[in-house]
């Protein structure tokens, strides 16, 4: 259930973080080739990146939790008040206007200069850096993450978060679907609206639990 | 120019009546269901009302060249019989219109098309139907509805949501009680709702294998049936299918005059939308005769007719081919079209194509309901029991 959740909070704002990074990535389609087999293989490195990224912060939000979250009392009450607050953080994230930077953006530079000698590594470091994007779900995401109080539970955690983010990129090497990016955002911060619902219901239950 | 004007009427009233007459074949085999029962005098006068109520409404269709409101007839009289229908069923074999868990247990839930948003994933998962149904018996079985659903889905794409689900005359009736809106220029961006929640309801069936939507979420739950009371878990679900209701399918429908439900909340008309894409029948604007008035925007109840759609000359994926655009149009500029042909002509013929296989639908989901309605209201009437 609990990979499930990550899963289900991965897709309900993966839209988001297509509509973001996907002007980083889409340029560099558009510019570097229009097959689509060769496409798939950037989105793969990409990807790959992404996930890279998330392990790690698994890993780093699974120890935290060890060694936070082994107290009975903060067991019960400290994930239920993160859910509520991040929950509403969520809600806010979808009702307001954020300007969305994609981090993949800032790594440009280098990428420029480490494209001259070994070109794989631009769309691999550009998913690096769009994967440690501090966005609130992917905050939300290091809360649920930390609960489950050990390091396997949090790799599991963000490795189900990556796999529903990921299904948005699946069909970007087709490149015409993302005309409807505008579209996309909104579904997104509406799926965002009933994920940042679910969870507020969660937080409140677990705490008068 | 008089002797040519009667000529051109009574030309158009020859032409109506020879296109209907089809029509009055259709409707008898779908209203009698190949088996008709002449037994009593109220089922003759119920088959003989239904009969004359569908050919009428087509051919005035014909006859008038305006498509809405003969079709919201039709559409409308089909919710409110088949929830009385549905009803009195239910009663009859049940005792009530909850279900309890030996319901559930026995596969005896009558399955919905909505329920095919939340199958599919677990279909292919898991290889198992995740619908306390039947598969191939009783009616409403889950193989019957999922031929249903595909064959619609390619004959008339999202057309199915205007002219053949039995909940969708609800808020189509309801958002024509006021002749003007209360709260006016809702932003159409709601109607990409119903499509985060489609994401959502599919996703959260996979994961609990559970049909989420009928569980928490339906609002046609309040006019069909429910979950018995139980316990807290129970109470709360028939709250939200009440509030819903009221929400969602009388009071927004009545204030804006949009089809809530439908153009912003159900997962199926999400689902169906994209099956718009893959249909012969569509709808277009001719943008050499439109003069931007915007009266279709306005008009358009499902938030499908959109500024960058009358620029493209076609409305957004989630139109349901209501023809309500195409009626208020003073331009005749927006018209049915079928894919392939060249636009802008043949006009009248698409539209006579479009009607054919979009009103036998209503027929077909229709006619049976409202003629054993008008037999109950009948045994209503006179007994004081519909039993
Ligand atoms: S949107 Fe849903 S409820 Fe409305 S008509 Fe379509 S399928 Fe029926
Ligand atoms: S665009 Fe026209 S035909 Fe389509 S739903 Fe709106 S009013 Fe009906």
């Amino acid at each position: 259930m609990h990979s499930s959740e990550g899963f289900l909070l991965g897709l309900s704002t993966g839209a988001v973080c297509l509509a973001t990074c996907g002007p980083v990535l889409i340029p560099y389609l558009l510019a570097e080739s229009n097959a689509v087999v060769k496409n798939f293989l950037e989105v793969g490195l990409f990807l790959s990146g992404r996930l890279v990224a998330y392990v790690l912060t698994g890993v780093i939000t699974g120890i935290a939790g060890t060694l936070f979250l082994q107290n009975h009392v903060f067991q019960g009450f400290v994930p239920g008040i993160i859910d509520v607050i991040l929950s509403l953080s969520l809600l806010a994230y979808a009702f307001f206007r954020f300007r969305h930077v994609c981090p993949g953006e800032t790594s440009n530079q280098l990428a420029g200069r480490l494209g001259l000698h070994w070109p794989e590594a631009i769309p691999l470091l550009g998913g690096f850096a769009s994967g440690l994007n501090f966005c609130p779900p992917f905050i939300l995401a290091i809360a649920q993450a930390s609960a489950s109080g050990n390091i396997a539970g949090s790799v599991i955690y963000f490795v189900a978060f990556f796999a529903g983010t990921s299904l948005y990129f699946i069909p970007l090497p087709f490149i015409g679907f993302f005309r409807r990016k505008q579209s996309l955002t909104i579904i997104g911060k509406f799926a965002a609206i009933i994920a940042g619902l679910y969870f507020l219901y969660k937080g409140i239950f677990i705490i008068f639990h | 120019m008089k002797t040519t004007s009667l000529y051109s009427t009574s030309g158009k009233l020859w032409k109506s009546i020879a296109l209907t007459l089809p029509m009055f074949l259709l409707t008898f085999v779908f209203i009698t269901g190949g088996k008709p029962d002449f037994s009593s005098s109220s089922a003759i006068f119920s088959f003989v009302v239904t009969f004359i109520f569908f050919n009428t409404l087509f051919f005035l269709m014909l006859y008038t060249g305006k498509t809405d409101r003969f079709r919201a007839i039709g559409f409308i009289a089909m919710a409110l019989f088949f929830a009385l229908v549905f009803i009195v069923n239910l009663v009859k074999m049940r005792g009530s219109m909850s279900f309890s868990n030996e319901n559930l247990l026995s596969c005896e839930i009558p399955f919905c098309h909505i329920v095919t948003t939340m199958i599919i994933i677990p279909i292919v998962l898991t290889k198992s139907i995740i619908f306390p149904g039947s598969i191939l018996t009783g009616f409403a079985s889950i193989a019957s509805m999922l031929v249903i659903v595909i064959g619609i889905s390619l004959a008339l794409g999202r057309g199915f949501c205007s002219w053949g689900c039995f909940y969708g005359g609800w808020d189509d009736g309801t958002s024509r009680i006021l002749r003007r809106p209360v709260i006016k220029n809702v932003n159409p961006n709601w109607r990409w709702f119903s499509f985060a929640f489609l994401l959502i309801i599919a996703l959260s069936a996979a994961i609990t294998l559970t049909p989420t939507y009928c569980s928490w979420f339906c609002p046609f739950k309040t006019v069909t049936e429910y979950e018995k009371i139980t316990n807290f878990d129970t109470l709360m679900k028939t709250i939200v299918f009440v509030s819903l209701f009221l929400s969602l399918v009388i009071i927004l429908p009545v204030l804006t005059r949009k089809r809530i439900q439908c153009g912003t909340f159900c997962p199926m008309g999400a689902l169906m939308s994209f099956t718009n894409k893959i249909n012969p029948f569509e709808v277009t604007i001719d943008k050499e005769k439109c003069n931007d008035c915007k009266k279709c925007i306005r008009t358009c109840p499902t938030f499908s007719m959109v500024e960058p759609g009358l620029s493209k000359g076609r409305p957004e994926i989630t139109c349901m081919k209501c023809g309500k655009c195409i009626d208020e149009c003073s331009q005749n500029a927006i018209s049915y079209h079928i894919r392939g042909t060249p636009s802008g002509k043949a006009f009248t013929a698409a539209r006579t194509l479009f009607l054919y296989p979009a009103f036998t639908l209503l027929v077909v989901f229709a006619g049976g309901n409202i003629q054993y309605g008008i037999v109950l209201l009948i045994r209503f009437f006179s007994t004081g029991s519909f039993m």
